[in-house]
Parts: structure tokens; sequence; C-alpha cells
């Protein structure tokens, strides 16, 4: 009987804190409903605010409307309409179909004099832009503004950032280029050598696991991203000494300094510029509905949902994008045939003034 | 004819030691700036450190045509403006002449480190391992050393053969450019004249043009 109730009695303290634990989880989890609600209202009085600063910036504006752009703006000499007219091809160009819904999105424009000091209401919503802006400069800021709505998650952080509109497409495809030459990795090299495999790769649109050996798989590949990129990074506690040993060429010690750091920090071979410019690929390829079809299933591969967008396989895309970028070579480093007759003009220019000096140098 | 070798032969003795390490210089360059760069153990890394090689032993280029043209004007000069003419007088020339002379005799001298310059990148270049996608411009870069070179030679020769007054405007200028600036800072006025100077000078059709851009063996 005594045994019985000493059973009963160890049972019941260890079970004590496990009671314990519901109260504290039942605790936490009002908390967290309490937190999820007044989020909930931080948000309301947010779109509220944002609601009403958006109905004071519309006030004695008027609405440019070129396409689907709209373009709520001041009456100033800022070039609006005509930039206006040379953005929307290109912006119609890349989000087809989806480019419409610009309509519900405005871009607000305040034009500013730039020379004026007076003070002058605080807007939040929009931009605020001097007036003497050029037509040239004003047709940049709209394309690199457009007030498309964000891509998913997934998109976004592939991308890392909003896809626009190209204001230099030849120049984005050269810097694709000299990635493919100069950036230290194998994956970026064989995708240069014509690999499609190594491109996929390069891209972070493969199998993402074992990324650090796909992207740099040697020893001096990895010891120069270490050094190169996270130096300062790792020359802290208890990283220090593993990052003299890496220095030193023990590739053990690299190899686990690069594994230490989250998926995404780890340097990419070709640069957000390339994946923007493959998505544009994409875009063109696939004509109209492209972007709805790249935006349509947010759960799927990156690679498919590029694939679903251009209509061929990614592939072909990603094969027709490096072919692309190898045709945008900058041009070489050679003088150009008017430097030549400039730098011989001045050499006669300047041995013409030594002639012409009329006396001895007495 | 007689008076070029002539004249040729006093300013190679004068100018000698400067054209020889010159030469010397010139010719070393280029084969330093692809020494080890494009080893086959580098990988994917061999490009960008040949890139990078390539660009820091690239600065040293214009500073070479530069020192040439300013050392070998001034060697042109030295000997003359030392004697203060006399010998110069004597000779059965008009200045003009006797100054186109002495141009084309410095600038005779100073084909042999451009020469120099174009056989060292030729040579670099062919026997270097350079990584696809990256192309040698030997001729390239030699064309652009002539010319700075050249025009180096030109501005240095123009401003020695003047007289002491020409350099005293000279100077003068250059001097007022900066108090200008100088109080127009202090004055706080939006006037920017150096950097206007340095757009004139350095970029289009500017006589230092030249020396700006990139001095690069190997590049895309």
């Amino acid at each position: 009987m005594c045994r019985r109730f000493g059973l009963l009695l160890i049972l019941g303290v260890l079970a004590s804190p496990l009671f314990g634990q519901d109260t504290l989880i039942s605790r936490l989890r009002i908390r967290a409903d309490s937190l999820l609600r007044t989020w909930q209202q931080a948000v309301a009085i947010a779109n509220l605010a944002d609601s009403l600063e958006r109905e004071r910036a519309t006030i004695g504006r008027d609405t440019i409307a070129v396409g689907a752009l709209r373009i709520i703006t001041n009456a100033s000499p800022l070039p609006v309409r005509q930039a206006a007219a040379l953005a929307w091809p290109a912006i119609d160009s890349l989000y087809g179909s989806a480019a419409a819904d610009l309509a519900e999105r405005p871009y607000f424009i305040r034009a500013v004099d730039p020379d004026s000091n007076a003070r002058r209401a605080v807007l939040h919503v929009g931009l605020e832009v001097p007036w003497d802006l050029d037509l040239r400069s004003t047709t940049t800021l709209l394309l690199t503004t457009v007030p498309i709505a964000p891509p998913d998650r997934a998109l976004a952080t592939w991308l890392t950032g909003v896809l626009r509109p190209s204001i230099h497409p030849r120049e984005d495809l050269g810097g694709v280029y000299l990635e493919f030459v100069t950036a230290p990795s194998q994956a970026a090299r064989g995708c240069f050598m014509g690999d499609i495999a190594s491109c996929i790769d390069a891209l972070g649109l493969g199998d993402t696991n074992h990324q650090l050996e796909r992207w740099y798989p040697s020893a001096p590949e990895r010891r120069a991203v270490v050094t190169g990129s996270f130096a300062d990074f790792f020359d802290h506690g208890g990283s220090a000494p593993a990052l003299r040993e890496c220095v030193a060429g023990r590739d053990a010690s690299c190899t686990a300094l690069l594994r230490s750091l989250p998926a995404d920090v780890l340097p990419k071979p070709l640069s957000d510029a390339a994946r923007v410019s493959l998505v544009r690929d994409a875009l063109r390829l696939g004509g109209q509905d492209a972007y709805r079809r790249l935006l349509r299933d947010p759960e799927a591969a990156i690679a498919d949902r590029l694939a679903e967008a251009a209509g061929v396989s990614v592939d072909s895309l990603v094969a027709g994008w490096r072919n692309a970028a190898l045709a945008a070579r900058p041009a070489p480093v050679e003088l150009p045939w008017w430097a030549i007759g400039v730098a011989l003009g001045w050499v006669t220019v300047f041995a013409g003034c030594g002639l012409s000096s009329s006396r001895w140098r007495l | 004819m007689v008076m070029y070798k002539a004249l040729l032969y006093t300013q190679w003795k004068w100018a000698r030691l400067i054209i020889l390490l010159g030469t010397l210089a010139g010719f070393s360059l280029p084969l330093l700036s692809l020494q080890g760069a494009a080893r086959a153990d580098r990988g994917a890394l061999q490009a960008q450190d040949l890139l990078r090689a390539v660009q820091s032993w690239g600065t040293l280029y214009p500073l070479l045509a530069a020192a040439l043209g300013l050392l070998v004007a001034i060697a042109t000069w030295t000997a003359d403006h030392r004697g203060r003419h006399v010998h110069a007088l004597t000779l059965p020339l008009p200045r003009w002449r006797y100054v186109l002379l002495r141009f084309a005799a410095g600038m005779t001298l100073l084909a042999v480190p451009i020469a120099a310059v174009s056989v060292g990148a030729l040579l670099a270049a062919f026997t270097a391992t350079i990584p696809s996608g990256l192309q040698a411009y030997p001729l390239a870069l030699s064309l652009r050393f002539a010319l700075a070179v050249l025009v180096a030679y030109a501005v240095f020769f123009a401003i020695s053969a003047g007289t002491a007054r020409t350099a005293g405007i000279i100077l003068a200028v250059v001097a007022a450019l900066v108090v200008v600036q100088v109080v127009a800072s202090i004055a706080n006025l939006q006037l920017d004249l150096i950097g206007t100077s340095q757009v004139v000078l350095l970029h289009g059709l500017g006589p230092l043009a030249v020396f700006t851009s990139r001095w690069m063996l190997v590049d895309v």
C-alpha cells in the first residue's frame, strides 16, 4: 500500500512540469493571439492612412493616361506625357497583358521647383521630382519605378528584387558576358564554355543540394570566396582560427566556414542582373501572357515557371540567353581612329608652338 | 640630312641613358604584367587574376610615356640652354629648321622604347596562356603608348623650346586657375575651374586624352 502511494507520488511529481508546461503554452498562445490582433489593427490603420494620403496626393492634380499608365501629377514643365509615351512600349513589352493592371496602380509624381526653398506640404506617397528634369531622365524614372504589383516571395527571393524594364538591354547582357569570363566559379566558367547544365547551376535553377560544391567545386575557388567576401565577417571570435587556416590553404576550414553561412548568403556565381536578364528573355519569348504565366503558380520551381512563361524548355531558354550574352560581348579596348587623329593633331600643334617661337632663349 | 644625322648623334649622346632605361622598362612591362597570372592550377580564378594583374601593371604605361617624353625633351634642349645657344647661332640654319631637326631627332630616339614596348607586348601575348573569353591587344597598347609618348614629348618640347617668359606665362596661368578656384571655394561660388580644366585636358578631344582610358594588354 505504502509502495503504491509512493509510486503515485513520484508520478505526480514527475507530471507536474507537464501541467506547468501546458499553462505556459496557453499563456504564450494568448500572447500570440493578442499580438496578431494588434498587428491586424496596425495594418488596418496603415491602410487607412495610406488611402487618405493617396486621396490627399490626388487633390488638384491632373491624371495623364498613356496606354495603361496613369500618372497623377501637378501642372509643371516636367515632360511627363512625352516620357510616358516613351516608357509605355518598354513596359508593355515586358509585362504584356499584366501591364493592363497598371491602370489601377497610378504613379504619383509631384513636380517641384528645384530653385525654391519654400516650405511645402509633405506627401508620403509617390515621388517628388524637380521640374527641370529632361525627357531622358524622366523616362528613366518612369521605367525604374513602375508601380507593378511585387512578385510572389519565391520569385522575389530568387531575383533579389523586382523585375523592371531594361533601360540599356545591350549593356545589361554585356555585363553578363563579363561575369561569364571573370566570375571566380567553375559553374559560370562552364556556362561560358557552353555547358547548359552549368548555366542552370550558376543561375540557381537546378538542384539546390550541395550548392557550395556545385558553384565552387575547387579548393582555390572556395578560398577565394572566403577571403574575398567574408574575411572581415569571419575574422572575429571562434571563426578567426578557421579563417587563418583557410587563408593558409586548408580547404576543410574554408568549406566549414562557408557551410556555416545561411544558404542564401553564399555569393552567387552569376549576379542578380544575370537572373533578371534571363527572366526578361523568358518574357520576350513567351509573348503577351508570359508575365501572368510566370506568376501563376508560386509553389512551382523557378525553372518550371520560367519554362512555362517562355513556352520553351528551360534548357532552350538558358541556351538562347547564353548565346545572346555571348553576342553582346563588350567592345574591346582598341583605340578609335578619331582618337589617333586627335593625338597626332595635338603633337603637330605643340611642335608648331616650339617652331613658331621667334626668339632664341637668351 | 647631314645636319639631321649630326643632331641625332649629339642628342643620342645626351639622352642615351634615358633611352636605354626606357627601352628596358618598356620591354619588361608587358612581360611582367602577364607573368604567372595564367597558371592552369588557378582554374576559374585565372581570368580574374590575370585581368587584375594586367590592370595594375597598366597604370605604369602612361607614367613611363610621360617620363620618357619629359626627360627626352629636357635633354634635347639642356646643352643649348647651358651654352646660351651660341653653337646653334653659329649654324647656317634658320631657327625653325633647327628646332624641327631637334624635334625630329628626339622623335627618332623615342622610337626605340616605343618599339621595345611593341616587341615586349607581342612576345608576352604570344607566350602567355590567355584564358578563353579574354584577348590580347598588343598592337592597340603599343599604338596608345606611342601616341602618349609623342604627345608628352611635343608638350614638353614646346615648353623647353620657349623663352623663360613663355614658361612663366604658363606657370602664371596655372597658378591663377588655382587661386581663382580657392577664392571661389571660400566665397561658396558654384565654380569648378579645376574640374572643368581636367575635363578639357583629359577627355574627348583634349590633348592628354590619350593618357586616360584603360591600358590593358589583355581584356575581354
